[in-house]
């Protein structure tokens, strides 16, 4: 029971991080038609950022910090990257942000070498806050939890109450339509690529402690993101929420149950002790399958439903 | 004889060149060089058949590669330990292309119903699954140390016994030509055509008869087919599999030669894999900062081209065409625009080179070697004279490009005018 | 009666909450040319893109001889015969003239997805090709490409692509315009002959030409047909003079 409240928990806790990613990379999407690859590698920047800040003048200042230079090297990334190559149509946008993620990877090796960095848990809040069972709850985890809900319930005041918001909301369900409203179109893009590169920099900040500061942080999580924009459903907020819950859940819930699959094996007449290949179907666990459910889901739904949960278009 | 010349010249060349070319590069370095760029050649020009000429940017492709890599090794490894019947290693290629298509036409077909940056996602979603059942599947992928093998197997007629690198350079180059070939001979086909039209406009083709799901499907397949041939290619070069020829890396590898040597022309691809891994073998032992180097070329062409180096040089081909004496007026912008940039660069590149110095050194010592220099790193002075080169060849860039394009406007013009009667 | 070429019966469609079509009833006969005209906005482009299957047809039903064809895939419709031209130039701009106007042909000479065949070999597909080419009057800018091609060109090459399948029914959305009147000119003669022992369909602003080419007209407003007829009964009609024509014809 408690196992099963706790890897919930966590879970939660994994997919609203997703899901800061997730919003941000969604808006800017649905806003401007960018696939930004170099998504989480804004992510991996606050987390840096932070590691930076926080050995000078402590945690605070750099969870406000961090995530205000993220955003604009982001805006700045996309005055004078993304706005020449708008011309060359989406695919060559897309290129530009693989390439941008390729370089932020180097430059972060060149700055802060190839092994992880020890960013840690402010000492403050590295006590449990609440023991249940037996098992401690850490405050940190908790303050994470508070913060990605307090962020993710800004964000939704912000689009349901502002002009900005409304523009925004416009875009996502007709994209490119803010093309035509005679905005200053430039402007709304420029902030809105920084405020999502912003946003994944907050949960760098947050999350970078918890998950490892290291060079590898994008790549590793950035593809998960992709996964959760396409389950939830191009443009769908609330889509993408869901997603990344789910996919936070299920990881956690996999990796702390470390099932067999080898029973369902069983069902089809396998014997336990085989030779060969067969010898890793055999040994699956669910733990082991864990870093491939999310891409399961996504062939899943990609078979099953084209357009993702919430979505309105197809994928 | 000179008929077949005259058709087909490039190919008549470039059969001779592959001939002769270990006669030049006698080295041991050089031929795993050349076998390195065989196997590139024919991944790249798979990608292409994908980027260039179909429209869909992948981030996946290596996945096909690695896995007809993977099966190749445990083929041979299974012709060694005799649970397989023998099978000639100089057809294995063919098997690996095979497996590629296998999973091609699997995968494809849930991939290609949308083009685009959706495309790229759900590629990209494929390789990373593929990369964590590397980890799962142990038995098959063996994790990170990958599958071993060996390609001295059977029987060896004519004395082929693939053990020397240059047996393998052979094999490796016949291939790669006959690949290249059938891949050249692809894009003349109504399929070929067809998915140049599904890249250029997907709405008018359904308009046209075709289904635009269909061709991609068909281009993605024929195009695994390929990667799975170099992946064994590659299987049988190395003698060995690594989960890193699966994932993004290799993906994203196939990507940058295409781009950088140009996805708008056939020849690109063969041109970045070359250049690519040329000075990726002679680059990466001198500088940590490589990699960076090459993501920032990338960058840069993907900013002001469209059809990478390539694209550049086949942009005079009307000048040269028309009248190559065109080109003298071209001589002095070009000459100075091309200077300030390996200015600016020479630069840029130093103060990367002593950043990089300073982050990864484990000793205290600040002295680097920066061309060919003994420079303390540490000490101002070094940052100085490289700020001092990059400023100014900055501003010279700034002055000597447009005069650049001028005078390539102006002789395109002149073009234009000799044409029009 | 004949089956007519192409039918349509009661069919709707909306944008949202706003009805665009309402209830077309339509039959054009096999081998005559059938001229839609109508206002801005009245629909004419969304009839066609409903009866080529580009959008989805949300009530009733369209027959292509006497064969329901109803929210079929659009390269479907097209295999069974109709093709078609768009208002908005709709070409593969980075391939030439020539590659453009052969892929409008390769499926319908039964190439289909053959990646064997060299296109260079296929005389008698080429030579078609040129054939287009030389009848669209684009047979001077053969190489080149699509996209650099003037705007009259580009709605030469449209129609050429349109026309190269040598499908029986032809729909060609404004076809002329853009065009100057010499070119005008040259295009309806060539619709005429093209016409001959086919079934056009035209969307044409220009009443001179209408009432030259069309063996009947059908007359849409607001998503509605409120007449069709033979030309010489149409400029006799009140209701479209006053929704329509008013001082163009009378
Ligand atoms: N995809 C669409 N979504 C929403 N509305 C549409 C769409 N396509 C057309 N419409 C609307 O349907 C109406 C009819 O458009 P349509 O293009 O068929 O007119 P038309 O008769 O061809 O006019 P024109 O002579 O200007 O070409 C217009 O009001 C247009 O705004
Ligand atoms: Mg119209």
């Amino acid at each position: 029971m408690e196992v099963l409240v706790f890897s919930i928990f966590n879970g939660l806790l994994y997919g609203m991080l997703l899901f800061m990613l997730a919003s941000g990379l969604t808006l800017i999407f649905s806003l401007m038609g960018v696939l930004n690859f170099a998504h989480a590698s804004f992510f991996m920047l606050g987390a840096y950022f932070a590691y930076q800040i926080s050995g000078f003048i402590g945690f605070w200042p750099g969870l406000v910090f961090a995530p205000l230079i993220v955003g604009v090297i982001g805006a700045a990334v996309e005055r004078y990257g993304l706005r020449p190559v708008h011309k060359f149509g989406h695919v060559a946008e897309l290129l530009f942000t693989f390439g941008l993620a390729f370089v932020i990877e180097e430059v972060v090796q060149m700055i802060w070498g190839k092994v992880p960095v020890p960013y840690d848990i402010p000492e403050t809040m590295n006590v449990a806050a609440f023991t249940w069972r037996g098992l401690d709850y850490s405050a940190y985890r908790l303050f994470m939890l508070g913060a990605s809900v307090a962020i993710f319930l800004a964000l939704f005041v912000f689009i349901a109450k502002t002009r900005t918001g409304l523009i925004i909301q416009a875009a996502l369900t007709h994209p490119n339509i803010v093309s035509s409203l005679g905005h200053d179109v430039g402007k709304i893009f420029m902030w809105t690529f920084g405020f999502g590169c912003a946003l994944a920099g907050v949960a760098g900040v947050i999350g970078g402690n918890v998950l490892g500061t290291e060079p590898s942080m994008a790549i590793t999580l950035g593809p998960i993101v992709f996964v959760v924009i396409v389950i939830g459903g191009l443009g769908s907020l609330w889509g993408a929420l869901i997603a990344a819950l789910f996919i936070g859940i299920m990881d956690n819930l996999s990796i702390s149950y470390d099932l067999s699959l080898y029973p369902v094996l069983a069902l089809f007449g396998v014997e336990r002790e085989v030779e060969g290949i067969m010898q890793d179907l055999v040994n699956l666990t669910t733990a082991g399958l864990a870093p491939v459910l999310p891409y399961l889901f996504l062939v899943l739904m990609l078979i099953l439903r084209p357009r993702g949960l919430f979505g309105t278009r197809d994928v | 004889m000179a008929g077949l010349v005259r058709r087909h010249g490039m190919w008549v060349a470039a059969f001779a060149v592959m001939l002769v070319l270990p006669w030049i590069f006698q080295t041991g370095f050089a031929i795993t060089m050349l076998n390195q760029i065989g196997v590139l050649i024919v991944f790249s020009l798979a990608y292409n058949m994908l980027l260039g000429q179909g429209g869909m940017l992948s981030f996946g492709h290596a996945l096909y590669f690695g896995i007809a890599g993977y099966f190749t090794a445990h083929f041979l490894n299974g012709v060694g330990e005799d649970w397989l019947p023998y099978f000639p290693v100089t057809l294995l290629p063919i098997f690996g292309g095979l497996i590629g298509l296998f999973f091609g036409i699997g995968i494809g077909f849930v991939s290609t119903r949308r083009a685009g940056t959706v495309f790229a996602m759900i590629s990209l979603g494929f390789a990373e699954m593929a990369t964590a059942l590397t980890l799962i599947l142990v038995v098959f992928f063996n994790g990170e140390e990958g599958i071993q093998t060996d390609r001295m197997v059977g029987p060896e007629p004519l004395g082929i016994t693939f053990g020397p690198d240059i047996h393998v350079y052979y094999l490796i180059s016949f291939w790669c030509l006959v690949a290249t070939a059938a891949m050249y001979v692809l894009t003349r086909t109504p399929f070929g055509r067809m998915s140049n039209a599904v890249r250029d406009n997907p709405e008018r083709v359904e308009f046209v008869g075709y289904s635009t799901h269909r061709i991609r499907w068909l281009a993605f397949a024929l195009s695994s087919f390929f990667a799975g041939l170099a992946g064994a290619l590659h299987a049988l070069n190395f003698e060995h599999v690594g989960f890193e020829t699966i994932g993004l890396e290799q993906s994203g590898l196939a990507l940058f030669m295409v781009w950088i040597g140009g996805a708008r022309n056939f020849v690109g691809p063969i041109l970045g894999a070359i250049l690519i891994t040329y000075l990726n073998s002679n680059l990466s032992d001198i500088t940590d900062a490589w990699y960076l180097y090459l993501g920032i070329l990338f960058m840069v062409i993907v900013m002001f081209t469209q059809g990478g180096l390539s694209g550049l040089v086949f942009m005079h081909e009307p000048i040269w065409k028309t009248d190559y004496r065109l080109f003298g007026r071209m001589m002095a912008p070009y000459a100075l625009g091309i200077g300030s940039t390996i200015i600016a660069a020479i630069g840029v590149i130093g103060m990367f080179e002593m950043i990089y110095f300073l982050s990864t050194r484990v000793t205290e010592e600040t002295i680097a070697v920066l061309y060919w220099m003994e420079v303390d790193a540490a000490s101002a002075l070094p940052w100085i004279a490289c700020a001092a080169i990059t400023a100014p060849g900055v501003a010279a860039c700034r002055r000597t490009y447009p005069p650049m394009a001028n005078s390539y406007n102006e002789a395109i013009a002149a073009v234009k005018g000799r044409m029009a009667p | 009666m004949k089956t007519p070429a192409v039918e349509l019966r009661g069919v709707w469609k909306n944008f949202g909450n706003t009805e665009i079509i309402r209830g077309i009833d339509l039959a054009i006969e096999k081998d005559t040319i059938h001229a839609m005209i109508g206002p801005n906005g009245a629909g004419k482009s969304t009839i066609y893109n409903l009866i080529t299957g580009r959008y989805h047809v949300d009530r009733g039903q369209i027959l292509l001889n006497g064969e329901e064809i109803t929210n079929q895939t659009p390269h479907e419709i097209n295999r069974k015969g109709i093709s078609r031209s768009f208002q908005v130039t709709n070409i593969f701009h980075r391939m030439s003239v020539f590659e453009n106007i052969r892929c409008g042909m390769l499926w319908h000479r039964n190439y289909k997805y053959s990646f064997w065949n060299f296109l260079g070999r296929q005389g008698e597909l080429n030579r078609r090709t040129e054939e287009i080419m030389v009848r669209t009057g684009l047979a001077s800018r053969r190489d080149v490409l699509a996209g650099m091609l003037s705007y009259s060109d580009q709605r030469a090459l449209e129609i050429a692509i349109t026309l190269a399948s040598g499908a029986d029914v032809i729909m060609l959305d404004e076809p002329t315009s853009g065009m100057s009147h010499g070119e005008t000119e040259q295009t309806v003669e060539l619709i005429r002959k093209v016409a001959r022992d086919k079934t056009l369909v035209i969307v044409e602003h220009d009443m001179g030409v209408v009432f030259d080419l069309a063996h009947t007209i059908s007359v849409l407003v607001y998503g509605e047909i409120i007449a069709c007829d033979v030309p010489q009964r149409i400029r006799g009609d009140r209701a479209v003079q006053e929704a329509y024509l008013g001082t163009e014809v009378a």
